[in-house]
């Protein structure tokens, strides 16, 4: 009995955090896809000096870790903007690890956006072109529904990948489901780490696997007209 | 009706049109034809700008277009005027038949939703498709795609449509029913200007043939000046390599 209470209660503590876990991925995720939208569109229209901006942006976010660029910005962009007199070491650590995991998704997420865009192919474009939309309108109206719908494979291993790295949030103090397991083994001198991390990993799998139902029901609704990538 | 004058078109090193001058009037039906890569479809997608000319004007009624130095309203509004179906048709596959014909009207031309709908209905019954008004595009034939495309280009009652080789992609048995919608719609009097591969439909269907070669008009005329009495050495070339059974005099 008390060893089905143990896991029980192990269950109960860690996942009393998820909701943190969750925020992190939400907000990154919405940032991301801001950003990584923007990213996609200057890579595609090649706007002259942002375009090598993004490709450099591009370059370095996918090519350095991300603990480093977690870092970098936990410890390093405070101590950047004091040269410059601005003060941020009283923010919230929790605004650094959504500003270096929205960088960091953001860059991943905007080629996701750009090979989406691309597969809808200019056909598209052109026919709302003759029928009198502006470039805008063919976006929002012809492009980008079906382009979502493209990238939602893509998305949703994206989506996974950024769960999983909201588990680094706890190096700089931040107590998610990641952060409650260092307390909990903290709190038990290391004792019970199989089942903790049991645990854990059960959750971020569970996670995982809502995850994955959300996006195929998406997928299921709105692949009107029978999008698919076989199309070509 | 509609000018276009001393239209220059390159794309790198390839000087595709080569100063074409060409006039539209209101109710013409203008077939243009030519070997491939002659500029005949370069030459329509500039009618609606799809293709950036280089040099030259391009106007319809009051509204002109200097190409050097092109007006973004004035683009719009040039699309506004005209229509276009494609070679391979280019519906948009995210939405059904229906919505593929009252998208540009609901969107760029303002009309109500109802409205929209009614002349949609009205469009798509006339090329035979009203059973079929939900479909998507990916389940239909080549044949009823093509038709959706002249509907979704007629529903919008431009001044001219533009046809691009609209029988090319089509299979054999099918080249027939888009034709013959081609043709009623020729007769009902709207301004078409009209790429094409099919000869006898040209002479048929068109009050104005313009032949092209190497990115110029070699010459134009009525139907039978053009394909039956063809002054110039090469439309005379291409119309022997084109017909099996030759039926103009040499």
């Amino acid at each position: 009995m008390s060893v089905v209470n143990d896991w029980f209660s192990l269950f109960i503590q860690v996942l009393d955090k998820l909701p943190i876990t969750l925020f992190m991925l939400l907000i990154s995720l919405v940032c991301s896809l801001v950003l990584g939208v923007a990213i996609a569109i200057i890579r595609i229209k090649r706007f002259k000096v942002l375009y090598q901006i993004a490709t450099f942006y591009l370059s370095f976010c996918r090519s350095t870790p991300l603990l480093v660029q977690l870092f970098l910005v936990y410890f390093g962009l405070p101590q950047l903007l004091l040269a410059f007199q601005i003060d941020i070491n009283s923010m919230d650590r929790m605004i650094f690890v959504l500003i270096s995991l929205s960088l960091h998704n953001a860059a991943y997420l905007s080629e996701v956006v750009r090979s989406a865009y691309l597969a809808v192919g200019e056909d598209q474009f052109e026919a709302a072109y003759s029928v009198g939309m502006t470039y805008t309108q063919a976006l929002w109206r012809v492009v980008l529904p079906q382009a979502f719908v493209l990238s939602l494979p893509n998305l949703g291993n994206n989506i996974i990948e950024l769960l999983k790295d909201t588990s680094l949030a706890f190096t700089i103090g931040i107590i998610d489901i990641m952060g409650q397991v260092r307390i909990i083994l903290g709190n038990n001198h290391g004792i019970g780490m199989f089942e903790i991390y049991v645990v854990i990993s059960l959750i971020y799998w569970g996670t995982c696997i809502l995850i994955e139902m959300v996006i195929s029901t998406l997928e299921k609704v709105l692949k009107k007209g029978k999008i698919s990538l076989s199309k070509l | 009706m509609i000018l276009l004058k001393h239209i220059h078109k390159k794309f790198k090193n390839n000087h595709v049109l080569k100063g074409i001058d060409l006039e539209v009037s209101k109710g013409d039906v203008v077939t243009i034809i030519g070997p491939s890569g002659s500029g005949k479809t370069t030459l329509l997608r500039c009618v609606n700008y799809l293709e950036k000319p280089d040099e030259g004007t391009i106007s319809i009624h009051d509204l002109t277009i200097q190409t050097k130095k092109p007006v973004k309203k004035d683009i719009l509004q040039l699309r506004r005027r005209t229509a276009m179906v494609f070679q391979h048709y280019n519906l948009f596959e995210n939405k059904t038949v229906l919505e593929n014909v009252t998208e540009g009207l609901i969107v760029a031309q303002k009309k109500s939703k109802k409205i929209a709908r009614e002349i949609g209905i009205d469009i798509l019954t006339k090329v035979g498709l009203a059973d079929k008004i939900n479909a998507y595009p990916q389940q239909l034939s080549g044949g009823q795609k093509q038709r959706v495309g002249i509907a979704r280009a007629l529903a919008l009652n431009p001044d001219v449509i533009l046809f691009d080789e609209p029988t090319s992609a089509l299979d054999p048995e099918m080249v027939g029913e888009v034709l013959e919608i081609i043709r009623e719609i020729a007769s009902g009097g709207v301004t078409m200007m009209i790429v094409t591969h099919e000869i006898d439909f040209a002479r048929e269907v068109s009050n104005r043939v313009v032949f092209m070669d190497d990115g110029q008009i070699i010459e134009q005329g009525s139907p039978d000046d053009i394909l039956i009495h063809p002054k110039q050495e090469r439309t005379r070339k291409f119309l022997k390599r084109i017909m099996k059974e030759p039926d103009f005099t040499i």
